[in-house]
């Protein structure tokens, strides 16, 4: 398996990644799975898992699809192809986006977007809820990290290393 | 029409890599959007909210993870490529070391004591997110059209589980014609 192919292939997926991370992962699944044979489905569920289970972009999984393929050095050249190609993108996209400023339509144009990304901040609100305050306690621990966050300015990391400890110790 | 920003603070690149590295190393449980705008607007004041929600449009109008989108969009406001450099290694580099470890022990991860931290985690999450939501919500609780296009994209994409490019190819052309009389 050579490196260069592991690289290209989570580049372009990179690229192509239009809709943030889950977006692209049937994507990954038809390439590292089905095309390339690389892990089975099986496997690539398992990463997925993970992917959620830790605490970066799920999009990290591709580091465990390369670890399979070539180690530690596999992991490495998968998880700098998935995210570099499309931070050079963005930020070269951003600082014209930021050159823009002044022009009529551009004004126009972020006028507009606000509210529809702010619809999906509220649906996203919404999907989070359903998967996971699905039971008493976690809907009241939801509510009490709300009026907590909305009222003080707590490092919201520590909030959540603390759930963590109480659902480690009382959560089944 | 948007008022010019104030020029945005100059934070180090260290304080801008340590704030993203925590909420990296931390945000268990789906939360890591939702730390990234508390940082970034709430506690440090970096930005402000609609500079912030600008800047979160162009994020996922572009192909790649939203958190990493948005490291790099923020990093280079505020330190131009140095900074979206800083923010991106930042955003990734503490997730991924964690998720070695993780897979390392993959085959303990089925104690019941780590299913109940990640339940917990994933409810602080949702908290965070939610209070967020309000929170930018806010400033624009007095422009009926802001909350009509805000609520229709919610729904739209939650009763019929539309794709991001449908909801955007929708909506962006309605909310253009709905607020073109419109000031920021």
């Amino acid at each position: 398996m050579n490196l260069t192919r592991l690289a290209l292939v989570f580049a372009i997926l990179s690229l192509l990644g239009f809709g943030g991370g889950n977006a692209i992962i049937p994507q990954m699944h038809a390439d590292v799975v089905e095309k390339y044979h690389w892990i089975s489905s099986a496997q690539f569920t398992r990463f997925y898992a993970l992917g959620k289970l830790a605490p970066g972009p799920t999009t990290t999984m591709a580091a465990l699809v390369g670890y399979a393929v070539r180690g530690a050095l596999g992991a490495a050249v998968a998880t700098v192809a998935v995210f570099l190609p499309a931070g050079i993108l963005v930020f070269a996209i951003g600082h014209w986006w930021e050159r823009l400023r002044g022009n009529p339509w551009r004004d126009r144009f972020a006028r507009a977007i606000k509210p529809v990304v702010l619809g999906l901040v509220w649906a996203g609100v919404v999907t989070l809820a359903r998967g996971a305050a699905d039971a008493p306690v976690t809907v009241g621990l939801a509510l009490v990290a709300t009026v907590v966050l909305l009222r003080t300015d707590w490092n919201q990391s520590l909030l959540v290393l603390a759930a963590g400890v109480i659902g480690a110790l009382t959560l089944r | 029409m948007t008022p010019p920003p104030e020029a945005p603070p100059r934070p180090s690149l260290l304080s801008i890599a340590t704030t993203f590295g925590r909420v990296s190393a931390t945000a268990f449980g789906g939360g890591q959007m939702g730390a990234i705008r508390r940082e970034v607007v709430r506690r440090n004041r970096w930005l402000g909210e609609d500079e912030y929600l600008e800047l979160l449009a162009v994020a996922q109008l572009l192909p790649g993870a939203n958190p990493t989108n948005v490291a790099v969009l923020v990093g280079s406001r505020l330190r131009g490529a140095a900074g979206a450099a800083a923010a991106l290694l930042a955003a990734v580099l503490p997730g991924f070391v964690i998720l070695m470890v993780l897979a390392a022990i993959a085959l303990d991860s089925r104690l019941p004591a780590v299913n109940g931290a990640l339940r917990a985690c994933a409810a602080v999450a949702v908290g965070l997110t939610f209070a967020n939501a309000i929170e930018m919500t806010l400033p624009r609780r007095r422009s009926a059209i802001d909350l009509a296009i805000v609520a229709a994209v919610a729904l739209f994409v939650l009763v019929l589980h539309a794709s991001l490019a449908l909801t955007l190819a929708v909506f962006i052309p309605v909310a253009l014609v709905a607020t073109r009389h419109d000031a920021a």
